[in-house]
């Protein structure tokens, strides 16, 4: 008779709602360089950096107010392969991987509600 | 007592898991990769099988995986055309490189400096990760789609598989093949063992090793079914393989003798690989999971725990749970 090896839990699966790689766990916090790395000039002169801190700052806020403030209204988006298409936009995933959008207006019709692929996009604009 | 083996299986894929690959072991543990034909390879904690973060971006199946040694980058080729290098810890991606048709097999140099890819257009590449927008050293030879190209041999040479039936051995200066193997049907499976100079090569009912640097063949062993993988235990006194009847083997290396053999799979197995601490092997399969498994079964590892007869009624084993042999994450 035997009896099977217990297990103290089942390996953890994916979370539906991100694609993981947790800033806020101990590898990541230790290994992890920012998106964007400090220039040169900046590294060397503290004063430098926290200018340059402060400025990413100023952008990065900017960029979630531009996404805020375009919620609900049509935006315009130029992607590759010469695309363009009109959408209502609905929201933004948290990692901006995606966008969810209503009413795409496409060269084979309206669709109702689609996701747009954020690496897809070259640039949007929409009237604020 | 004796104990039954308990698999932990590790949902989240929804197609088949294709290739698997481990880590070396880092400061934070070991890594496993797995690439999946939904197109969304996966990382995971390398000794619980919990999920770390999924690799985003191909469009396309996703053939081959792979991580460095530390664990800091990994490597992904699809069907997309395209194979891509990826930061490890943010999940970002850091470079996509172009094929001309359907690339299959990545793999680093030890320095993680230059990745390798082979695919569907038959001809191996070589990239300078420090200068990527360089153009890649091109070695060209096999007559039919590489399945999987490795570096051996302290990074000196390489070895390629293909659907052409050979297993060649390049040298990476003179870019020239200086040995090959031909086999009576297409290669399934190959895993190089650096610590030992060992090839492990898998072909219809046979698990074949061999001789890394000469390609002198060292010993075959037949099985039940038809094997896709197989892999070397670190200390080589054991081989897993796995294939199309959907079980697990394990064989002792020296006697050859099969020791034990392990149903869990609803697919067919595709890929098999040893932990680099040998303590458990993971299996990737058809049915779009992987399984972790122990090598010693019944030992405390990870997420599985030794309980002795006496502890089960006491009052420290209320967190544990024995489970039936199916169980799913």
């Amino acid at each position: 008779m035997t009896t099977p090896v217990s297990v103290l839990r089942l390996p953890r699966g994916p979370d539906p709602n991100s694609r993981g790689f947790d800033p806020s766990s101990p590898r990541f916090i230790a290994l992890c360089a920012a998106s964007i790395p400090t220039s040169a000039a900046s590294a060397a002169d503290p004063a430098r950096l926290q200018e340059e801190q402060r400025a990413r700052s100023v952008l990065r806020e900017s960029f979630l107010r531009c996404l805020l403030s375009m919620s609900n209204k049509r935006v315009q988006f130029h992607m590759y392969e010469k695309v363009k298409v009109e959408a209502t936009f609905g929201a933004s995933d948290i990692d901006v991987l995606n966008f969810q959008v209503s009413d795409l207006q496409t060269p084979i019709g309206v669709q109702k509600e689609a996701l747009i692929r954020c690496q897809d996009v070259i640039s949007y604009c929409f009237e604020v | 007592m004796a104990m039954r083996q308990t698999p932990l299986t590790c949902s989240g894929h929804t197609r088949p898991v294709v290739d698997l690959a481990f880590s070396g072991i880092t400061p934070y543990g070991y890594f496993l990769i797995s690439a999946c034909k939904d197109g969304k390879p996966m990382l995971r904690q390398g000794d619980t099988g919990d999920w770390i973060g999924t690799f985003l971006g191909h469009k396309g199946a996703v053939w081959g995986a792979t991580l460095n040694t530390d664990a800091t980058k990994a490597a992904t080729a699809a069907a997309d055309f395209t194979a891509k290098v990826w930061d490890a810890v943010s999940g970002d991606e850091v470079l996509t490189l172009a094929h001309k048709h359907i690339v299959k097999s990545v793999s680093f140099t030890q320095d993680s400096n230059c990745l390798l890819t082979g695919g569907n257009d038959k001809v191996l590449r070589i990239y300078d990760l420090s200068k990527p927008e360089a153009a890649p050293l091109e070695i060209p030879g096999h007559t039919s789609a590489i399945k999987k190209a490795l570096w051996c041999n302290g990074d000196q040479q390489i070895l390629s598989a293909a659907e052409d039936k050979t297993i060649r051995l390049w040298d990476r200066t003179s870019m020239e093949a200086v040995k090959t193997l031909s086999f009576d049907t297409s290669v399934s499976s190959m895993e190089y063992v650096a610590d030992g100079e060992i090839l492990v090569i898998t072909y219809g009912k046979t698990i074949a090793f061999y001789n890394a640097l000469s390609l002198d063949l060292i010993k075959t062993v037949e099985a039940p079914a038809s094997i896709n993988s197989a892999s070397l235990h670190p200390e080589k006194d054991f081989f897993v393989a796995g294939g199309d009847d959907f079980k697990l083997y394990k064989y002792d290396y020296s006697t050859k003798e099969e020791l034990e053999s392990y149903k869990g799979h609803f697919g067919p197995v595709h890929c098999v690989r040893f932990s680099p601490d040998g303590e458990l092997y993971a299996s990737g399969s058809e049915d779009g999971t992987l399984r972790l498994w122990q090598t010693a079964v019944g030992k405390t590892y990870g997420l599985w725990k030794c309980v002795l007869p006496e502890d089960l009624g006491a009052e420290n084993s209320e967190q544990l749970y024995t489970t039936a042999p199916e169980i799913k994450a």
